[in-house]
């Protein structure tokens, strides 16, 4: 075999054992790359960080566990940005997996900030049909949601008192591993101008850009590196910051092996070439 | 080296080293672990579903609270079953039929409203009192859009000018579909390393 045949066919396992030791690696032994803060990041920052003390946010958890690595860490970084400015969260998922994740990270962040479930907080939980969910809230919270995940009446949860539609909320964010934000922005956005910006998966964060040159969503957090940049901006190093330094080696492998593979490619073709003559 | 003493990260942890065995080949450990998501995610999602919707939203309202209207969709919902029988199934249209209706007034003016006139109106702009980068910017995306929905427009043959036009709008999305590759790689890289970072730090207590 050729060696450019044989950079076109590097065996598959060769190439999966790379990527885990270029991913493993720099989780190991982090070597502190820095990372350079995007405008959707700092554009998102700037509208969490232009809420008042006493403002509501409705944070909605619009994921479960297949993406919670990229999306964790924004939710993480959301929440202790909020709490530690005093701002109200109201917490939702539209996906039924989403609860027990939602109901986790909202309990750590609130006992890392002392924040009172009811006063600070609350979690009203999955709601079927999130379409119907996202309009029914512009008319209504406590009708969408008449007990919060726990079975408690919304009409006596001293946070739900001053919430009646989007107008008592002064930012929707929107933590997605799917099309969700862009419903978000339809919906509520659209419909009943609220506020909303978004935290995304990577794969989603492309289709969010239309909205966001548009100010519809006038903020974004694209894929672990909008987590790590808004935890920076915050200045608080999570989960996505740690990860970072082995996105970055693995995104250089997977370089370099795109361009193995395209020079044996080029080589291949001049021998084919050659031989036709 | 804090190896931890949870049952729980315990299991995740060697579930995790099962699916990721499948890389190396087929085999019984990764069957196992696939078998096992497919069981627990189907009999987490029928409670969750049940509760949340049957419940909560008809089973409470309706007998609980005394608001028998949601009869009328619990009764359309039922009828979504009548699918599962040949002789039934054209039963089934009509609780779609109102859904699909009651989707499309909903969708259609919001859609209309969001996606193309507010997205629209976001390519056009005034030159006057914007910097040159941001005149080169929003010139750019104006070309882009233009270009590629040029490419998109069926009706005349592509050539002359407008072959050359619809050119420069497949490079537009060749760029597109490259940026899309690339978070799509972070996208899959992410969930390694968030799968690794469980596996050092909360299963084997490597990292701290």
């Amino acid at each position: 075999m050729a060696f450019y045949d044989r950079m076109m066919s590097i065996d598959r396992r060769i190439i999966f054992l790379s990527v885990g030791l270029a991913v493993a690696i720099p989780i190991i032994v982090p070597l502190g790359f820095p990372v350079q803060v995007s405008e959707e990041t700092r554009s998102f920052y700037r509208e969490m960080a232009a809420l008042k003390p006493g403002d509501t946010i409705l944070l909605s958890f619009d994921y479960e566990g297949d993406v919670m690595a990229e999306l964790n860490p924004m939710a993480v970084a959301v929440l202790r940005h909020a709490f530690s400015r005093d701002i109200k969260v109201v917490a939702i998922t539209t996906y039924a997996g989403g609860t027990g994740i939602a109901e986790r990270l909202l309990t750590e962040a609130a006992a890392r900030y002392g924040k009172t479930y009811g006063i600070d907080y609350v979690f009203l939980g999955y709601n079927p049909d999130w379409s119907g969910t996202m309009l029914r809230l512009g008319e209504s919270f406590k009708a969408t949601y008449p007990t919060d995940q726990y079975g408690k009446s919304t009409y006596e949860i001293p946070i739900m008192q001053n919430v009646e539609t989007y107008r008592d909320i002064a930012l929707v964010v929107s933590i997605s591993g799917s099309a969700l934000s862009e419903y978000w922005a339809i919906w509520a956005g659209g419909r009943y101008g609220a506020k909303v910006i978004s935290g995304n998966t990577a794969i989603q964060a492309i289709l969010i850009y239309p909205y966001y040159k548009a100010g519809q969503i006038p903020g974004f957090l694209g894929g672990l590196k909008g987590a790590a940049e808004y935890e920076k901006l915050i200045d608080e190093p999570g989960m996505g910051i740690r990860g970072m330094d082995a996105q970055s080696v693995a995104h250089a492998l997977m370089l370099a092996f795109i361009i193995v593979g395209n020079v044996g490619y080029f080589f291949s073709r001049r021998a084919q070439a050659r031989q036709s003559k | 080296m804090e190896v931890t003493h949870d049952a729980g990260i315990w299991v995740a942890g060697i579930l995790t080293l099962a699916i990721f065995s499948f890389l190396y080949k087929d085999n019984p450990f990764y069957k196992f672990a696939e078998h096992l998501l497919v069981g627990v995610s189907a009999g987490y999602y029928l409670v969750q579903y049940f509760f949340s919707a049957a419940y909560k939203k008809l089973w409470v309202p309706v007998v609980q609270q005394g608001n028998p209207i949601l009869i009328v969709g619990g009764i359309l919902g039922i009828l979504m079953f009548t699918r599962l029988f040949r002789k039934t199934e054209w039963i089934s249209r009509y609780p779609v039929a109102f859904y699909i209706a009651a989707w499309a007034g909903y969708v259609i003016p919001s859609y209309i409203q969001v996606r193309i006139l507010q997205q629209a109106q976001a390519t056009m702009f005034n030159p006057r009192g914007m910097g040159l980068g941001e005149i080169v910017s929003a010139s750019v995306l104006m070309v882009g859009v233009a270009t590629t929905l040029i490419y998109f427009y069926f009706s005349a043959e592509h050539k002359g000018p407008l072959k050359t036009i619809s050119k420069v709008g497949i490079t537009f999305l060749m760029i597109g579909f490259g940026a899309t590759f690339g978070y799509n790689v972070m996208g899959r890289i992410s969930l390694l390393i968030g799968r690794f970072q469980f596996l050092f730090t909360d299963w084997l207590g490597i990292v701290h």
